[in-house]
């Protein structure tokens, strides 16, 4: 089977890289021009490398995109922007997407995999402490979302648009916050860096980890089941630590984290306070958090992964306690 | 009497477009009305997050439907002439983000369509209405460092930013495209520091450029020297420090002042008054004094919400829509417009005069073995050896 997989020298596209080769396929990776090849070929090793092509392309670029895709029977579209401007995000995660999804429609590609995010829901209608599945409805209102969620909402909108048009099988695999290896667990969904302190946000509520191996694996899966075109999957692992037990397993390391804890029932006073603040001054300090943010963001709920694990046979074998002391040891 | 208003309209809903956005804001009389970008995507996004009505993807539309005041132009430098032109010709006044113009005679035909249609063109040298700035040039004025004779003006680009990565990636990007490459895009405000001070049309010229990093394809570092007939200056356009920088510093014959706008710090540097090893003590005394007097004035800023990366940006606008609505002087005049062009120009011009040079000289001792390998954008293929057993290529 021939793949064209996009994001390959990215965090969790070299270990989709490394589960497709696994599983015989013939891998084509779409890289930017400039990627660093050579550590994506030492990190697969010179045995699977043997199975991969490397193309260097903007994905921006219609046609380029169109040679890309031909003979492929399934597209993995993991790449995306992870910082910068909103405007920046959009043209380097929304626009290739279209071109991809466009290029592939007109291909005849057999199946489109598009990697997004967990954070495009609008969890913020969802009653504490409820589960958060494939059910919730995605925000409608993302430009009052952070820069990267709103870039990955209008990514999700445009890839559902294209399906629908142009008859494109799209399957969709949201990942919670991925971590493993080189990538440590201290995320935005834990608390924000502050200099050098941690602002941990509420810490009682579960953090919706995946261990990037287990994530990739996923994400495999969802390219190669059969059956489960125009579906969405929620990809979280199970037992899932809360922000407090992650920080308490970061101490019982010998890390030294100054953390200064925001109790869950001032989240949205603090919000508050950012939101006129900001007003006041005119965004002086910009309004990082606002109580839309901080609901979607920080509201304790539980993770559902029941739909990954019944249509894709997928299960998370790596547990957060063993991905966290793999963290470790690399020193992340 | 009839209320203070102005409708104002932005073409290219890229980076600069936010902070363009923002600050118009800012301004209680001014109301962003319509935004357009050819990418319906950018536009989009432009409108949705500052909740703007108007979005448009052909100007003509934009034009016709929104009927704006004023147009921010805030697309890549390669389309400001046609689209400055377009609107300038429709009654419309033009607001233009650096740098003006690929070239000195694009910005001729900009402002002669402005003179034409009897409309406005502004540019947008906001650093000259940064607080730091303001403060620094009043101290001139009031004789603080004597007669001006040198001003060393400093950039620092942050290569591996978000925009500095994509430049790199990708071999068509519009700002490689242009004559001065990288530096065209912002080495007009260290420029503009310069000229604020050395007011001769035609200074003399040195610069060069060259690159720091093998992997990056173009030149990412210039140096350039000006020399007028009463003052000269110095620039550093500098991809490879940190941080930042954005500093200016004018030698007086009396002393200097060195102007921090990152960091909004004006500090002075004076005779000795005490001789000898008093003026150790003397001169460390100074720095505390002085970096309590920024310390100060930045918290009294802080409290009253002052403290915005781009002030300057906002009074320029404000100076500009007075200058359209009350007909009050433009905040950069025409001729500066023209001069500082035509210096980028001249200096672009040094920098590969001296390439060719570097190059003929390069060249001459091994003329025959050596071939330039001209490397263009296109769709080929690359294989990287059977002993690879594995496929690279470029589309």
């Amino acid at each position: 089977m021939q793949v064209l997989l996009t994001g390959a020298t990215g965090f969790l596209g070299r270990r989709v890289l490394r589960e497709l080769v696994d599983e015989g396929c013939a891998v084509r990776c779409a890289v930017r021009p400039g990627s660093n090849i050579q550590a994506l070929r030492d990190f697969v090793g010179s045995r699977r490398w043997s199975c991969t092509e490397t193309v260097s392309v903007q994905l921006s670029d219609p046609e380029q995109c169109r040679r890309l895709v031909q003979n492929c029977d399934v597209v993995y579209h993991v790449a995306a922007a992870l910082s910068g401007s909103p405007s920046n995000l959009v043209m380097n995660t929304v626009v290739p997407t279209r071109s991809l999804m466009n290029a592939a429609a007109t291909e005849r590609v057999g199946r489109f995999v598009l990697v997004s995010s967990l954070g495009v829901y609008g969890s913020q209608e969802l009653p504490n402490h409820s589960v958060l599945d494939e059910q919730c409805p995605v925000d409608p209102a993302g430009h009052l979302r952070d820069p990267y969620t709103y870039s990955k909402i209008l990514q999700e909108e445009v890839a559902w648009d294209i399906a629908r048009e142009q008859d494109l099988p799209l399957v969709v695999v949201r990942p919670g916050v991925i971590f493993g290896d080189e990538r440590g667990a201290l995320s935005h969904r834990i608390g924000l860096k502050l200099g050098s302190l941690l602002l941990s946000m509420g810490g009682r509520q579960q953090v919706p980890f995946t261990c990037v191996d287990n994530c990739a694996l996923a994400v495999k899966l969802a390219g190669l089941r059969s059956g489960v075109e125009g579906q969405i999957f929620n990809i979280v692992d199970d037992n899932l630590p809360t922000g407090q037990q992650v920080l308490r397993n970061y101490r019982k390391a010998g890390h030294r984290i100054r953390v200064v804890r925001i109790p869950q029932f001032a989240i949205n006073w603090v919000a508050r306070f950012n939101e006129r603040y900001s007003e006041s001054t005119q965004q002086q300090i910009p309004p990082v958090l606002t109580r839309y943010r901080v609901q979607a963001m920080w509201k304790p709920l539980r993770y559902s992964n029941d739909r990954a694990r019944h249509l894709l046979g997928w299960h998370p074998s790596i547990s957060f306690d063993e991905a966290f002391e793999r963290t470790l040891a690399f020193g992340a | 009497m009839t209320e203070k208003r102005i409708k104002v309209g932005l073409v290219g809903c890229g980076q600069i477009a936010d902070a363009h956005l923002q600050q118009i804001r800012r301004i209680p009389w001014a109301e962003p009305v319509a935004v357009c970008d050819l990418e319906p995507l950018l536009a989009r996004q432009a409108a949705e997050r500052f909740e703007i009505a108007g979005l448009f993807t052909s100007l003509d539309q934009m034009i016709e439907q929104a009927r704006p005041d004023v147009v921010h132009i805030t697309t890549p430098v390669e389309s400001h002439r046609p689209l400055a032109t377009q609107l300038l010709d429709a009654g419309i006044h033009v607001y233009v983000e650096k740098p003006f113009t690929v070239d000195v005679a694009e910005a001729r035909d900009v402002l002669d369509s402005a003179l034409r249609n009897n409309r406005l063109v502004c540019l947008g040298h906001d650093q000259l209405f940064d607080p730091a700035w303001l403060e620094c040039c009043q101290r001139i004025e009031a004789g603080e460092i004597g007669e001006v004779q040198h001003v060393e003006s400093v950039l620092g680009y942050p290569l591996r930013g978000p925009f500095g990565t994509q430049v790199i990636a990708n071999p068509d990007h519009w700002v490689r495209r242009l004559p001065g490459g990288l530096f065209q895009n912002t080495l007009s405000h260290p420029l503009y520091r310069i000229t604020e001070f050395l007011t001769d049309d035609q200074p003399e010229l040195q610069a060069t450029w060259f690159s720091r990093f093998k992997q990056v394809p173009f030149p990412t570092e210039l140096r350039a020297h000006l020399r007028g007939e009463k003052v000269t200056g110095s620039l550093l356009f500098t991809s490879s420090t940190k941080p930042c920088h954005r500093l200016t510093r004018i030698y007086g014959t009396e002393g200097a002042l060195e102007v921090d706008l990152n960091s909004q710090l004006v500090r002075a540097d004076r005779v000795d008054r005490y001789p000898g090893a008093f003026a150790k003590i003397e001169a460390p005394w100074r720095c505390v004094r002085e970096s309590t007097r920024n310390l100060a004035r930045n918290l009294s800023r802080f409290w009253k919400g002052e403290l915005h990366y781009f002030e300057g940006m906002k009074t320029t606008f404000l100076k500009f829509y007075e200058a359209i609505l009350e007909g009050s002087d433009l905040p950069v005049s025409y001729e500066e417009m023209i001069r500082v062009t035509a210096i980028m120009d001249q200096l672009f011009a040094e920098c590969r005069r001296g390439d060719t040079e570097r190059s003929i000289e390069q060249r001459r001792p091994q003329h025959s073995s050596t071939e330039s390998r001209s490397e263009r954008p296109g769709f080929h293929w690359e294989t990287t050896g059977a002993s690879e057993q594995s496929s690279s290529r470029a589309i």
